[in-house]
């Protein structure tokens, strides 16, 4: 059911264990439309698994999620794209034998439908625009026929974001976006994703605690599998329970 | 540069063509019998391309859509007296078939699960052929005759050596042409997508494993439609045609001529079967030398010949 018109995703009682562990458990979680959310905890806090929940990449021990309404609890991570959610993940994962353009490619295709499976692809025009629209958007129209496994880290790190926005997604999820980079590359990389994503929702993870504070409207913070507390991000600081767990102060 | 590289290619596979089409006019029979089985194994290469070099999916038991291609024409010629056009459809649709069977099961597996299954699929297939001999002839094969191929107006001989291998250049050269295609197609993109990042294509939207299985089913029908033509050539099959050795051909020459090329797979069976030809003169032992070939290309070059003389070009318009 949908509660609110303002919910774009709505996890309700989602756990998911591992043999005997307890990965995510009993994660009930409202993402408003157009909302910045972040999800923080410390390592081991299952951040990831429950992106991996919601995108389908894992299925759910028990616990229902919703996106937009709509039951999207056993669908598939094809189909749940195809429904309007994108991520990228922990580990770059791009097309790195290919091209930037054909990486940007690959990913706008996939919204279009095909008569004839046989054209030549590129004479997709209305394709061929919107890869050089978010080419443009992304910044990396100068490196387009670069292979995008030479491509500089975070410009790698960039190419996934634009992979993924690509596919015209309502909610993004980004996993640590910055991990790996510099504190300057994180600052021009977290310009450019806020550039590029306005006005779409966005559950961000991150250990970064700088970029946190600068991108996320609410914060979620997440512990031992448990939602352990939401809030702005200045309620989360002056909490006594994340600052123990979390920030070890 | 006067011609861009699609025209100049287009160019190059015309002038190749042509020659190709003339051969019979001043190269004896054993050439022309030469030319026409690496013709056949170019395409049984191109097929296996299709899935490894392309999709990213190492099969190692193309010979069971190779076999059934072969039986696809023999079984109906001697059991039913069919016709040699409707075989040759039938050596494309029925490995197909088979293909689906098999690759249902075998896509939800990924690399050496992947491998393995598919051996073992050959496997079986190759010891039905050999056991079930009232239906295909066993170790010992069959040999028939064949009928006229009926083209509307003009009929093909196949007894004659000419024909056949008039023929055989005009079905690889249209395989080849409908691969082109396909790789170069939005189908294609997404095959490459998958050799690429499977969890990043299936988290774009894209269906992998239906893709996976689509390639597996077109490389299965081209797979058999080579075991057809290499049956229809000899006039002859048997169950040695699922040998896995002959899976091991398709690997072999695409390795060693570039995977994920259309041009590799092509080179490669070239160079091997000269190779194989002018050693087998003076020296017994081909395999040895073919697989020291092997190594050695793995080694080296593993991006195989076409990658080799593309690295050797860059390399010179870098100096130049």
């Amino acid at each position: 059911m949908h509660n609110g018109s303002g919910t774009i995703l709505e996890t309700k009682s989602v756990v998911k264990s591992f043999g005997g562990l307890m990965a995510v458990s009993n994660a009930s979680l409202v993402v408003e439309k157009g909302a910045m959310r972040a999800l923080i905890g410390p390592n081991g806090a299952g951040k990831t698994t429950l992106l991996n929940l919601i995108t389908g990449q894992l299925p759910v021990t028990s616990g229902q999620i919703f996106f937009k309404g709509e039951d999207i609890t056993k669908l598939g991570p094809d189909v749940i794209s195809k429904k309007g959610i994108a991520r990228t993940l922990q580990i770059t994962s791009i097309f790195s034998g290919l091209t930037v353009y054909e990486n940007i490619w690959t990913a706008v295709q996939s919204r279009k439908r095909f008569f004839n499976p046989f054209v030549h692809a590129s004479k997709l025009q209305d394709v061929k625009e919107k890869v050089e629209y978010m080419l443009e958007l992304t910044g990396l129209h100068d490196k387009a026929h670069a292979v995008s496994s030479e491509l500089s880290y975070g410009d790698q790190r960039l190419l996934e974001i634009g992979i993924a926005l690509s596919t015209e997604p309502e909610l993004l999820l980004l996993d640590e976006p910055t991990a790996g980079l510099s504190t300057d590359e994180s600052v021009i990389l977290v310009r450019k994703i806020r550039e590029m994503i306005a006005g779409k929702t966005i559950i961000l993870v991150e250990h970064d605690m700088g970029v946190v504070m600068d991108l996320a409207e609410r914060i979620t913070v997440l512990y031992n599998g448990v939602i352990l507390t939401e809030g702005t991000p200045q309620e989360i600081k002056d909490n006594e329970k994340v600052r123990k767990v979390y920030l070890g102060t | 540069m006067l011609l861009k590289a699609g025209s100049r290619s287009i160019l190059v596979l015309i002038a190749v063509l042509i020659v190709l089409a003339i051969v019979p006019f001043f190269a004896g029979l054993f050439y022309q019998t030469f030319l026409t089985e690496i013709l056949i194994w170019a395409l049984f290469a191109l097929s296996f391309d299709l899935l490894f070099g392309y999709t990213g999916m190492l099969s190692f038991g193309q010979a069971l859509f190779f076999g059934l291609g072969g039986y696809a024409i023999s079984i109906p010629i001697i059991r039913l007296g069919a016709g040699t056009g409707t075989c040759l459809i039938l050596s494309i649709l029925i490995p197909m078939l088979f293909a689906w069977f098999v690759g249902y099961f075998s896509v939800k597996l990924s690399g050496i699960h992947f491998v393995i299954i598919t051996i073992i699929f050959a496997l079986i297939g190759n010891t039905l052929g050999d056991t079930w001999t009232s239906l295909t002839g066993g170790d010992d094969g069959m040999a028939f005759t064949v009928s006229p191929l009926n083209l509307g107006i003009f009929q093909i001989d196949l007894m004659n050596i000419s024909s056949s291998y008039w023929l055989v250049l005009g079905i690889v050269t249209l395989s080849y042409l409908f691969l082109v295609r396909l790789v170069e197609s939005p189908l294609g993109k997404i095959f490459i997508s998958i050799r690429e990042n499977e969890e990043r294509a299936e988290l774009i939207g894209y269906n992998t494993r239906r893709y996976k299985l689509l390639s597996f089913i077109i490389a299965g029908g081209l797979s058999g439609l080579s075991g057809g033509l290499y049956s229809l050539t000899l006039k002859y099959s048997s169950a040695d045609f699922l040998h896995w050795s002959i899976s091991g051909h398709g690997v072999l020459y695409t390795i060693v001529g570039g995977t994920g090329t259309l041009s590799g797979p092509i080179l490669g069976t070239v160079i091997i079967r000269l190779l194989e030809h002018h050693l087998t003169e003076f020296l017994k032992g081909t395999d040895l030398v073919v697989g020291i070939v092997l190594v050695a290309m793995v080694l080296l070059a593993p991006q195989g010949l076409v990658g080799l003389i593309k690295s050797v070009g860059r390399k010179e318009s870098k100096h130049a």
